[in-house]
């Protein structure tokens, strides 16, 4: 009886113990451009879902000025890019926050004149914004690096690349997203003079260091902890690159592509992802002591703008339009699925959680043995390029137009 | 010796055997693809089509219209992204208005657009009496295509192009074809998907049909399948550019009296000449006229429009001197005034075109020797039609 209560109470204990690590999920902001580890990943879980279940709560829906900028997260705020037009030439780019219960606007702070894109495919800012402890950085489709106070927006200091670095314009606008490492903002610039790569005192706005060649490309830079040192990877034009908070060169690699749009990913911690639809499609190197081998080339991943996502031993991606599960090792297609357009897709612990180039959002499993959806409804309404961002069992969306909520968990 | 030529028999036909197999299969899965889709019975009383729908580039989505016959003839209005977009094709030449080539009129379509209009003539599949089209069919074997059994067969058009078809072993039903597109008038390789395969009057017909090329993405879903609705031969004519079908009046041959402006300010006859105006192309009129001032020249006059600069551009080459000006000029009110003053010359020289009538108009030549501040009349070229 006596040791039936001593391993009851030790069972109840070690119950207690794993508890938290088995139910509660740990929630971290969406800091930056495709999530606080810049992997869009979410490290918290979603449940299984039946396809005849109804979709999830609608928190809040609201109309947003047009941007591709994703929805970063801070606290009980949101913070995003967005832009208006005044009239049919000319407008605003701003950085704005909002309330992330009711998604009403808190504040916004212009940064720079509206980009309009006369192809039609959308105006306003690129990029996302990095929210740093108490300072938010923006970066405009004219080249403006801006810092915001995060209390009211206000402007603490500007850089412009197009004057200070003669970077030249992209033709779709400045696209790339900020980073953050060692307390250092870095960002690709595209600069002359070996300026394509810059780092900036972040309370100040000083330029600490510029390094590397090349125009400035839609690709926003990797960070990745290799070989025990934090390591700031550009895919730019032909070459991949790495270099260190204080701007040293670590290493630069030829890729066999030219001018990925999507981010590189990381794998299995030294490893790293590239691909771009304007080539034979995808190449992984891996990273020894800064030396650098192709580990793999393989046609059957070509993404365009948006990034694939590692999980498990595999790659979920958009393949042009279609959405793909691909072998890490071999490159071997595993399934595929049409008819989500040029979609975008974030992982959330074992689901994958796409969004249509057309605003349907489709919960799928991320299982290579099958492609297992399990859960679609309209989101929002019209083109969506941007990739959705998750917090707190909370997704947020947005396009060109409008912008959500939705509560999954 | 008998038994040697047994042997030999014996070894042609087992040569010959895979081969015939092989013709055998083709035919059958052909039949059985036919059959799929409704049977050639059906699709022989098929004479056009026309097809209604929503296409998508750039993941927007809009408006999509085409028709087609059964001689393989084209028409499609559509919008791409944020413009509209024509295409024409009569079963072997064709024409477009394709905007976002920075060409706002109708232009030539070339070898490579030539064959994607075929592709897109084709009702559906290009199996149907694929013997009578000229194309030829080869059966390559069966596979696993994203876990479907596929039957693959090679198609090579009449036009020389090869296309690989990937039929689901299941259904006969097409699933992918490879086959070669265009972007901006470029040649590259595609990959066509179909799907939601619905029934129309019997007729089988993929309802979603996507295709990526490069790194294109091209969706086309049908709403609406109208079989053999009235197909206008006028749609197929290439459209005149709007700024030339201004000039149009000038069209045809023309008697043509010369006259100089004297220093007394009368007009002098200086004879008669022939004219013959006509479009040379949608976006050019071109006027060839034999002068003879004192030595016989023959010159030759286009008639142009320049979007950028919005205003016309005219250039006149002589043929004897080998000259070449070019004018620049734009309709004032009723009359069409053009100068050479874009060339910076010394002497400006400017004509007006005036006095429209149905059969007749006149041209007028003016110079200048202050850079257009005051003009002289110089001569004077009326037009009057040939009967």
């Amino acid at each position: 009886m006596k040791k039936r209560t001593i391993y009851s109470c030790l069972l109840a204990f070690v119950l207690m113990l794993q508890s938290p690590i088995t139910f509660a999920q740990t929630s971290e902001d969406w800091t930056q451009f495709r999530g606080a580890a810049r992997s869009g990943i979410s490290t918290e879980s979603i449940a299984d879902s039946q396809m005849s279940d109804p979709a999830p709560e609608l928190i809040w829906k609201k109309k947003i000025g047009c941007a591709f900028s994703e929805i970063t997260t801070s606290g009980d705020k949101l913070y995003t890019m967005l832009s208006e037009k005044t009239d049919s030439l000319s407008g605003w780019e701003y950085m704005a926050a909002f309330d992330a219960q009711t998604g009403k606007e808190i504040w916004r702070n212009k940064v720079d004149s509206i980009f309009i894109d006369k192809d039609g495919f959308g105006d306003g800012p690129r990029s996302t914004p990095l929210i740093g402890e108490n300072t938010i950085f923006s970066f405009s489709s004219y080249g403006k690096l801006t810092a915001h106070a995060k209390t009211d927006g206000k402007q603490l200091w500007q850089v412009d690349f197009m004057k200070e670095f003669g970077s030249k314009l992209p033709r779709w606008g400045f696209s790339s997203s900020p980073v953050q490492v060692d307390g250092i903002l870095i960002m690709e610039a595209g600069g002359t003079e070996s300026r394509a790569f810059v780092a900036f005192d972040q309370n100040t706005g000083k330029l600490l260091w510029a390094k590397g060649k090349g125009n400035a490309s839609y690709c926003s830079p990797l960070v990745a902890e290799i070989d025990g040192q934090t390591q700031i990877i550009f895919a730019n034009q032909k070459t991949l690159s790495s270099y260190n908070s204080k701007g040293e060169t670590l290493w630069t690699y030829a890729m066999k592509m030219n001018a990925p749009t999507a981010m590189p990913t990381l794998v299995d911690a030294n490893k790293i992802f590239i691909s771009t639809v304007r080539s034979s499609g995808f190449e992984i190197v891996e990273v020894k002591n800064n030396m650098l081998s192709e580990v793999l080339q393989a046609p059957t991943m070509k993404n365009d703008y948006s990034s694939t996502i590692y999980y498990k031993g595999h790659f979920y991606g958009f393949n042009v339009a279609a959405l793909q599960c691909i072998s890490a090792e071999t490159g071997e297609k595993k399934w595929t699925k049409r008819g989500f357009g040029k979609g975008s897709l974030i992982l959330v612990g074992d689901k994958l959680l796409v969004l249509s180039d057309k605003g349907q959002l489709i919960q799928i499993k991320a299982d290579p043995t099958a492609y297992s959806e399990q859960r679609r409804f309209q989101a929002i309404e019209g083109k969506s390029w941007t990739a959705p961002s998750f917090v707190k069992g909370k997704l947020y969306l947005r396009n060109q137009t409008e912008m959500a909520c939705y509560k999954f968990n | 010796m008998n038994k040697k030529i047994y042997q030999l028999i014996l070894v042609c036909l087992s040569l010959c055997l895979p081969s015939l197999l092989m013709a055998e299969n083709v035919e059958t899965i052909i039949a059985k693809h036919i059959e799929a889709h409704g049977g050639l019975k059906k699709w022989n009383q098929v004479e056009t089509m026309k097809i209604t729908g929503r296409f998508t580039a750039f993941s927007i989505e809009k408006e999509y219209m085409a028709w087609k016959t059964r001689s393989g003839q084209y028409y499609a209005d559509f919008q791409l992204g944020q413009h509209r977009v024509i295409e024409a094709f009569d079963g072997k030449k064709g024409w477009t208005i394709d905007p976002w080539q920075e060409i706002s009129y109708a232009r030539r379509i070339n070898s490579g657009e030539e064959n994607v209009f075929a592709q897109k003539a084709e009702f559906t599949s290009p199996f149907f009496n694929y013997k009578e089209k000229g194309h030829q069919v080869e059966f390559i074997g069966k596979e696993k295509l994203e876990r479907l059994d596929v039957f693959v067969l090679k198609l090579t058009r009449s036009n020389g192009k090869i296309e690989k078809w990937y039929l689901d072993a299941n259904t006969y039903l097409e699933y992918k074809c490879e086959s070669k597109w265009v972007d901006f008038a470029s040649e590259m390789p595609s990959e066509t998907f179909f799907d939601d395969f619905r029934t129309v009057d019997g007729l089988v017909m993929p309802f979603f049909i996507e295709r990526t090329f490069w790194q294109r993405d091209r969706v086309i879903q049908i709403e609406d399948v109208e079989i053999n609705p009235g197909f206008d031969q006028n749609w197929l004519i290439m459209p005149k550019r709007e700024e030339i079908k201004k000039l149009a009046f000038m069209q045809g041959n023309w008697n043509v009296k010369i006259e100089a402006f004297t220093r007394r300010g009368t007009w002098r006859p200086m004879g008669q000449t022939r004219s013959v105006i006509d479009f040379s192309d949608t976006n050019i009129l071109q006027e060839k006229i034999k002068l003879e001032p004192d030595l016989p020249r023959n010159m030759t006059i286009n008639y142009t429009y320049n979007e950028a600069k919005g205003k016309y551009r005219i250039s006149i080459l002589d043929d004897l001197s080998s000259t070449f000006e070019v004018f620049e000029g734009d309709f004032s009110d009723q009359d069409f005034i053009f100068d050479n003053s874009v060339e910076k010359e010394e002497t400006y020289t400017q004509f007006s075109i005036s006095d429209r009538m149905a059969n007749s108009f006149i041209l007028m030549k003016k110079v200048s020797h202050d850079q257009g501040k005051t003009w002289q009349q110089n001569s004077r070229f009326t037009y009057t039609r040939c009967e």
